[in-house]
């Protein structure tokens, strides 16, 4: 996992157990925690400088896809790569998420591999740009 | 590579050599050249014969490179099935950390939701848990709007086979049956009491069955989820005594 070391992760998720698999899983990426959209975007405005952003759809105060559509309007914001991980997992829900901007989707639950594989590619294609 | 002998002119009697002088000059020159065919078809032999053994080499290392290929595909392979199993210890290590990580009931609760929702993929669920006086089993908290009648009321008194099975004996039950819809009842356990059971009703839509993972996670959560119920009820329960002596205390002092 050493793709994501010295990487900036911001997870935007409001379960705990959740932003806890991340921190194991992805470690030793440095992870940025909100837990709504909102917060996300206050942490984003803090640090705008990740490399990633992993994002749940189903949040309280601000949903995932608000968020992602406020990223995606601010051009200084618009490239961090953004992958939803959710439990919303219909075939709409992918494509909405895709069309909203997002490079990638996995659907909730999810092996710790799909995860990895998601976040490698997109640290490889980061690295060759 | 073998030089060829050099051959003089042999001297003939007189400044011209005789008709014999001549024709052992030409027999001489005839197999001086022989020599060296011969020398040409040896060099050549040999190249064809060191052919013949970069051939047996080669023949060799492509038998090595496929045995090392094979083996390189069995390790990727025990590789990818390490990484799962890594996975799956970490899901359980996040899952019973989690847990245990308070001493609020109503957090303890919300972790057993986020697990069934989260983890296992539960679209519909219900957790049960004994009351305070161990007088039955409170529906404490539903998810995803269950359309089971027992389901939307406060207590759950009997009449799912399966949950009622499971809460009995503590064991494990997987539906659905004619009698039950439940597809998973999970009894949480502790110290041979069940102080509750998750009911899992349906599973998202993209999640099609239960898979072996999802059965280490269940057994988890009987045994981790019930003591950490039970040790946040006691948590809470002593929290509550403590309050009450020390608002007692100040009274007597006061007094």
């Amino acid at each position: 996992m050493n793709a994501v070391k010295n990487r900036k992760i911001l997870v935007v998720e409001d379960s705990r157990l959740i932003h806890k698999m991340y921190e194991v899983m992805l470690r030793p990426a440095t992870l940025v925690s909100a837990f709504d959209g909102r917060e996300g975007l206050d942490k984003l405005s803090q640090s705008p400088d990740v490399d990633m952003i992993i994002l749940d759809i189903n949040m309280p105060k601000m949903t995932g896809l608000d968020f992602l559509g406020q990223v995606k309007a601010t051009p200084a914001l618009a490239k961090i790569p953004v992958i939803i991980v959710s439990t919303e997992g219909k075939e709409e829900d992918v494509a909405r998420g895709l069309q909203s901007g997002a490079v990638a989707y996995l659907r909730k639950p999810f092996q710790r591999e799909d995860l990895l594989k998601i976040v490698n590619h997109i640290e490889s294609k980061q690295t060759a740009a | 590579m073998i030089d060829p002998p050099l051959l003089a002119d042999t001297p003939g009697d007189g400044d011209a050599p005789t008709r014999g002088g001549r024709d052992a000059m030409a027999t001489l020159r005839r197999a001086q050249q022989l020599v060296r065919d011969a020398q040409a078809a040896i060099e050549e032999a040999s190249r064809v014969v060191g052919q013949g053994n970069g051939a047996g080499l080669a023949d060799g290392a492509e038998a090595r490179l496929a045995a090392a290929e094979t083996e390189r595909q069995e390790l990727t392979e025990r590789l990818a099935e390490v990484e799962h199993q890594v996975g799956r210890l970490m899901t359980l290590y996040v899952a019973t950390y989690q847990l245990h990580a308070t001493l609020d009931p109503v957090e303890v609760q919300t972790t057993i939701a986020e697990i069934a929702l989260n983890l296992i993929g539960a679209e519909q669920f219900v957790l049960l848990l004994s009351d305070e006086e161990d007088k039955g089993y409170e529906v404490r908290l539903m998810h995803g709007e269950p359309d089971t009648p027992w389901a939307q009321a406060p207590r759950y008194t009997g009449g799912d086979p399966l949950v009622d099975a499971a809460l009995t004996d503590g064991g494990l039950r997987f539906g659905p049956t004619e009698q039950s819809p439940a597809l998973a009842v999970v009894p949480l356990r502790v110290q041979d009491v069940t102080v509750g059971a998750l009911v899992i009703l349906k599973l998202l839509a993209h999640k099609l069955d239960f898979v072996k993972e999802d059965h280490d996670l269940l057994d988890l959560l009987g045994a981790h989820a019930a003591s950490a119920v039970f040790a946040s009820r006691v948590y809470s329960k002593t929290a509550r005594k403590l309050r009450t002596l020390e608002s007692l205390i100040r009274l007597v002092n006061k007094g």
